[in-house]
């Protein structure tokens, strides 16, 4: 009986003109937007692949250890899935400096130099997005006459009069209606599959598939939600124009007006004085070392005339070509340090004798500076957190009132592009840095003559550890798009419950 | 008897559900729209404020000391002035960067006790985005007036159409209607002029609570202009819902069943005003070849070494007669010249690839919306332009007047952006130029009248479409 029921709505929904439509309508906004995104992905990773070589010969140009800044960089590759949902993959930056001098963020990050910035003006559209947008509508114009639309015409009482449970006849209708909406998803999905692998650039692998596989899931979840919310308006109304009316209300409110509404009453600022207390204390704590420093160089009765008494901008031994000075200071994102160097092609015979002095100045100095930045990061982690991470989740959360906020975040989670997913990449930058630190104090480097003096040896770069990002696994992925998912599917049965519950009560 | 047929439309609109929904999605998008602005803009102005405090107070330090100084460091950074009407287009806000920068002179030698040997002059460069946007936020588009008519607006001027005739003929009282003696295109218009002035009402009122709220703050000031301004943008938007009327009649005259009328309306309003504009903006934009940013910093280094060679015998000379200082100033003024040139032809570059792009994705009603409506906020890319029009303009006032100034001191060689070769006397800061920020409505008229124009030749054939296919549909 369920067969013949689900098989009759199948057939009635297959046939119609709407049916045809929303293939349609899905597959011209799907491949158009692949073709798009391809391009903008295939540009992403050329200057993703162009940065990288470039800082890897700008490295090994470096004669002297101490020259690293700004030559030794982390390169956020662009993620493939960024296709599906672009996340904060272009948001945030994707080249981060390893320096001893702070622990990198993603807030320190740049970005690689696009070509034409005035073009993001134009807002990006991922495949994510189309379906948010097309396939909830296609939901709800699916539903809105599904029992609204039988009692106008009669046939519901006419079914009715069969032995059949109401149960059944709400089953075969979702079924069906769901059988049907998968048919524009599979095939746009499968169309910008195909495009993806023409292209050269882009490789899945098994675990992108199975990725991908988790967005067609919580599609299927959205679009059933929606069709759903279609359900319940049509079990509540008596007129289809009524039903669709009203439907369409409520798609415009939870698609396109609330989650743009909400972030514009909430204001999600923090309190300016976090950031200013921070910051302060952070250039007290730098301040405090440098005073420390200066004082040492002029209380030292070899190092102190070198260094212009105790200015400590490197020194000027015979042989030195440059001294250097190098800071940064944004109370923003509350990054302050401060290093001095200086660099010597050959040391003359003069100062041979005051080189061990300067690598055991040299030591101090950086083992200092390392500490220094590890007391400000003390500071720094938790009002970076305070200022920007917990509004952003306070504002995503917002969103997750809306199915669409819902499915964004979930999709986002699956494609790995979500916040959460960025900072693992700057996790691992951090351990890496972490990892030249290591091999720095390992191999005495710090201290060596090769920080600042290109004479006895040159930096032996190629030794340095290696870095290397894997993106998450699968099961990691799953496991941040879990929460959401749940909660779409409990919304899902919530809502077939109260549908059944009217439907069973409601007279026909 | 049109008149007759838009009371009756009213009426009938007035008792129904969905003027209520419109009524209320409107008042609450607008009132988040003023208490958002009301709780921003007196921030955007005082940043603004402080900004050109500290730019014009490094103009006077400058011109304090004297005019050497003055010509070489130039004024401080210009900002791009905040518009009152921010509230009715953002107009891309981080993404646009809101400065010109003035370039400290470059220096080109220095001695081996880090004295300056060879320094330039100030240059107006143009940087790429506003780099202060750290957020890591939900990336969503902020509510103003744009995306309250642009897409809530005309979505609902669908809803209120959709079964205008298709209604009718379902309920049969279309037939009985031109069963009386009435032409064909008195219905139509009372009916197009029925759903405008029903869609207007809450939509007025809304505008109405909207501007209350903004002009009862004491933080904003509106002026004449701005109301002036206000009130073109408010007809461009009625004359905007006019067009989703009009396609919302087409449609269902030639449809016989409202929902099918409405399904066709809806996918036809997603394609054109959710995805197009942005669709078409990505394939418009990889038209033009790129020329990546690579390429621009190559052409810097041909362009900058052979004025090395050019003026390399007065570079290096320490004799201060007339030849090697007129030599170093060509070298001096050419380089500025030269650096500036490159740096516009990028911006210029990049704006005309911008252009094209918008150009094409004007078939988008919505996008033609809002380059309008952005362009009387005097918000967006256009703005952009000519703010950054208005600082080039000042930075030539500033360098003519520094020649002038040069030419009233005796004592001086008036050999221009080099030390020895300028009037050492202190300038008055009263009497330096100030940079200006102004917002002119009528420069660049053309463009926008095209794309009024277009809008208003969207309306017409729409409305004419639907009365050919009203004349001749049988009922």
């Amino acid at each position: 009986m369920l067969l013949t029921l689900i098989r009759r709505e199948l057939l009635d929904n297959l046939m119609t003109f709407r049916f045809a439509a929303a293939v349609f309508i899905t597959l011209l906004l799907v491949v158009a937007n692949t073709v798009v995104l391809l391009k903008d992905y295939e540009q992403r990773l050329t200057a993703y692949n162009t940065a990288t070589q470039e800082s890897y010969q700008r490295l090994r140009e470096e004669k002297t250890y101490s020259y690293y800044i700004g030559k030794l960089v982390a390169h956020r590759p662009p993620n493939p899935l960024s296709i599906f949902n672009l996340g904060l993959d272009k948001q945030v930056g994707n080249k981060i400096n390893v320096y001893h001098g702070f622990v990198p963020t993603i807030w320190d990050a740049e970005k690689h130099r696009s070509d034409n910035p005035f073009l993001n003006l134009f807002t990006s559209i991922d495949i994510a997005l189309v379906f948010q947008g097309i396939l909830s509508l296609l939901a709800l114009i699916f539903a809105y006459d599904a029992l609204a639309g039988e009692r106008e015409r009669g046939t519901l009482r006419l079914v009715l009069t069969h032995p059949i449970r109401r149960g059944y006849i709400l089953f075969a209708k979702y079924i069906s209606a769901m059988l049907c909406l998968l048919v524009p998803l599979l095939i746009s999905l499968l169309l910008s599959i195909v495009l993806l692998t023409t292209s050269t650039t882009i490789f899945l692998s098994t675990n992108d598939f199975l990725r991908l596989g988790g967005i067609v899931l919580t599609s299927l979840l959205y679009v059933s939600l929606f069709y759903l919310i279609g359900m319940w308006i049509s079990a509540m109304t008596r007129r289809t124009s009524t039903a669709l009316m009203l439907c369409m209300f409520v798609w415009g409110f939870l698609v396109l007006v609330y989650p743009n509404l909400i972030l514009t009453a909430v204001e999600i600022t923090p309190q300016p004085d976090t950031q200013a207390s921070a910051y302060n204390q952070i250039k007290q704590m730098w301040e405090e070392f440098d005073r420390e420093n200066k004082q040492l160089l002029r209380n030292d009765p070899v190092l102190g005339p070198l260094s212009r008494d105790g200015e400590g901008w490197g020194f000027y031994v015979e042989g030195g070509e440059y001294t250097f000075g190098m800071s940064e200071d944004k109370p923003s994102i509350l990054l302050y340090f401060f290093q001095t160097g200086f660099y010597a092609g050959k040391i003359g015979a003069e100062s041979e004798p005051q080189v061990p002095r300067l690598q055991n100045y040299y030591r101090f100095y950086n083992r200092e500076t390392v500490n220094t930045v590890q007391r400000t990061w003390l500071v720094r982690e938790p009002a970076l957190e305070a200022i920007y991470i917990h509004p952003a989740n306070l504002g995503r959360t917002l969103l997750k009132f809306s199915p669409a906020g819902l499915y964004d975040a979930a999709t986002e989670a699956w494609a790995g592009t979500n916040l959460e997913d960025i900072q693992d990449f700057f996790n691992a930058v951090q351990r890496y840095r972490r990892a030249v630190l290591d091999y720095f104090d390992d191999e005495k480097i710090f201290e060596s003559r090769q920080w600042f003096a290109a004479d006895h040896g040159t930096a032996d770069w190629d030794a340095l550890p290696q870095f290397s990002f894997q993106r998450s696994g699968v099961d990691v992925n799953a496991k941040r798009a879990l929460p959401d998912l749940f909660l779409l599917l409990m919304t899902n049965l919530i809502l077939f419950t109260v549908i059944f519950l009217i439907f069973v009560r409601s007279e026909v | 008897m049109v008149w007759h047929i838009t009371k009756r439309e009213i009426y009938d609109n007035l008792n129904s559900l969905r003027f209520a929904l419109t009524t209320v999605l409107l008042l609450a998008l607008m009132v988040t729209n003023a208490v958002r602005h009301l709780r921003e803009h007196p921030k955007r102005v005082q940043r603004y404020q402080d900004a050109v405090t500290e730019s014009l107070n490094r103009l006077t330090a400058h011109a304090d000391e004297n005019l050497y100084k003055l010509a070489q460091y130039g004024p401080g950074n210009f900002y791009k002035k905040p518009s009152p009407l921010h509230f009715c287009a953002n107009g891309g806000e981080p993404l646009l960067p809101d400065m010109v920068e003035v370039e400290e002179p470059n220096v080109f030698a220095t001695d081996s006790e880090d004295n300056i040997l060879l320094q330039g002059v100030w240059s107006l460069s143009y940087p790429d985005a506003n780099l202060q946007n750290k957020s890591v936020g939900p990336d969503v588009s902020q509510v103003d007036w744009i995306f309250i008519i642009g897409y809530v607006l005309s979505l609902l001027a669908l809803l209120f159409t959709f079964d205008t005739f298709s209604g009718e003929r379902e309920r049969g009282t279309l037939r009985l209607m031109l069963a009386n003696s009435v032409p064909r295109h008195t219905v139509l218009i009372g009916k197009f002029l029925g759903g405008l002035l029903s869609i207007s009402i809450p939509f007025t009122l809304a505008v109405l609570v909207n501007l209350l709220l903004i002009s009862t703050s004491s933080d904003v000031h509106l002026t004449t202009e701005a109301w002036g301004r206000l009130g073109i943008i408010f007809c461009l938007a009625l004359l905007y819902t006019s067009l989703f009327l009009a396609l919302g009649l087409l449609v269902s005259t030639r449809v016989q069943r409202s929902a099918v009328s409405l399904m066709l309306l809806l996918l036809t309003w997603v394609t054109f005003v959710v995805f197009m504009p942005s669709t078409l903006a990505s394939i418009a934009s990889s038209f033009s070849p790129t020329k990546s940013f690579d390429e621009f910093w190559k052409q810097r280094n041909p362009v900058q070494e052979d004025l090395w060679d050019k003026y390399r015998e007065w570079l290096w000379s320490d004799e201060l007669d007339d030849e090697t200082l007129r030599g170093k100033s060509d070298f001096y003024t050419e380089h500025v010249e030269r650096s500036e040139r490159w740096r516009e032809g990028q911006l210029k570059y990049r704006s005309s690839q911008m252009h094209r792009a918008r150009a094409i994705t004007s078939i988008s009603p919505a996008t033609l919306l809002q380059h309008l409506i952005e362009s009387f906020a005097g918000t967006g890319f256009e703005r952009h332009l000519q703010f950054v029009g208005n600082t080039q303009h000042y930075a030539r006032q500033l360098r003519e007047f520094i020649v002038d100034t040069d030419r009233g001191d005796p004592e001086s060689l008036h050999i221009i952006n080099v030390r020895e070769g300028m009037s050492q006397k202190p300038v008055s800061p009263a009497a330096v130029p100030k940079f200006e920020d102004t917002f002119d409505l009528n420069e660049d008229f053309n463009t926008r009248a095209m794309e009024l124009l277009l809008l208003t030749l969207f309306v017409v054939v729409l409305l004419a479409g639907a009365y050919l296919a009203f004349v001749r549909v049988e009922v």
